[in-house]
């Protein structure tokens, strides 16, 4: 049985959940064989409103979590759209995927808890500037390593390219 | 030279050994399994299926045993961070005497040594990297 939740804005963002397509898009978390890097693959992705987000744990020496920025998962600051509702994957085993439907326009970052300081973050864009309830990305701030933080790609990139991939991904 | 000699045809001098029941798994207490300690795969391509003493995180001894539950390996996990804070590892306890290679590579860390550090595995017989492997 596949962990799941649906993020929700509000009742506007209910119903316009059912107007959209329902897509599903695999988000792999990966690593190198001894473990020296670990990535999300692919790091930068847009989706449309309404997709389908499957984490699943491709690593087969190592677990990982997908678990949003936000204050009511350990403490964090805030790098999701206001109205979204903050998902955690909890920890997968190999082969293990959570599924999370975003249906906010705007910028969703988020990270692996065990790897976070190794750069295991990711930056989900869902929707484009201007669709109703766009908010986009969160400031730089003191929560996040100078390092973590230059490792989301840029709004730009993902939505030019659609999915971006770590530049030194094996 | 004769020194030299005599260190490459004997088992590397390391630490003090485990008892021998530590030779198969699974070792006595206070070892425990660790994928029943954090969420990790129950055996991890490269080290095995290991045990720690909870008690020595996270450097270890981490014991590795093959699939047939012979020890292959002692694995030691040491913080980067820590020994660049001068933090010394000394003492520490192996699994077997007998090594006969030593890997030593960098790991980004997993549930039990979070931080970035490095692994340390000493094999105890030739056949036992390919053992671990998968």
């Amino acid at each position: 049985m596949i962990p799941r939740r649906v993020l929700l804005g509000g009742g506007l963002a209910a119903l316009a959940s059912h107007a959209v397509a329902q897509e599903r898009v695999e988000i792999a978390m990966r690593g190198s064989a001894r473990g020296e890097r670990v990535w999300f693959s692919p790091q930068g992705l847009a989706v449309g409103p309404g997709t389908t987000l499957r984490f699943v744990n491709r690593d087969p020496g190592n677990s990982h979590t997908s678990t949003a920025y936000h204050p009511d998962l350990l403490g964090r600051q805030r790098r999701i759209p206001r109205a979204a509702t903050p998902w955690d994957s909890g920890f997968l085993l190999p082969d293990k995927s959570f599924e999370v439907t975003l249906t906010v326009p705007g910028v969703y970052d988020y990270y692996c808890q065990p790897h976070e300081m190794a750069g295991m973050v990711g930056r989900i864009v869902v929707g484009a500037p201007g669709d109703p309830g766009w908010e986009g990305p969160a400031p730089d701030n003191e929560d996040l390593m100078v390092e973590v933080l230059a490792t989301f790609p840029s709004v730009e990139a993902i939505l030019a390219a659609g999915r971006v991939e770590p530049e030194d991904a094996p | 030279m004769r020194i030299f000699a005599a260190l490459l045809l004997s088992p590397l001098a390391a630490g003090p050994a485990l008892a021998q029941d530590a030779m198969t798994a699974p070792p006595a207490a206070p070892f425990a399994q660790v994928s029943t300690l954090v969420p990790l795969p129950e055996f991890i391509p490269g080290l095995g299926t290991l045990y720690v003493d909870p008690a020595t995180l996270p450097a270890g001894p981490f014991l590795g045993y093959d699939h047939d539950g012979k020890l292959s390996a002692t694995i030691y996990m040491v913080p980067i961070e820590d020994l660049t804070a001068g933090t010394a590892f000394d003492g520490l306890a192996v699994g077997s005497q007998t090594v006969t290679g030593v890997d030593i590579y960098y790991n980004a860390g997993h549930p039990g040594v979070e931080k970035p550090h490095a692994h340390v595995v000493l094999y105890h017989d030739a056949e036992a990297k390919a053992r671990l492997a998968q």
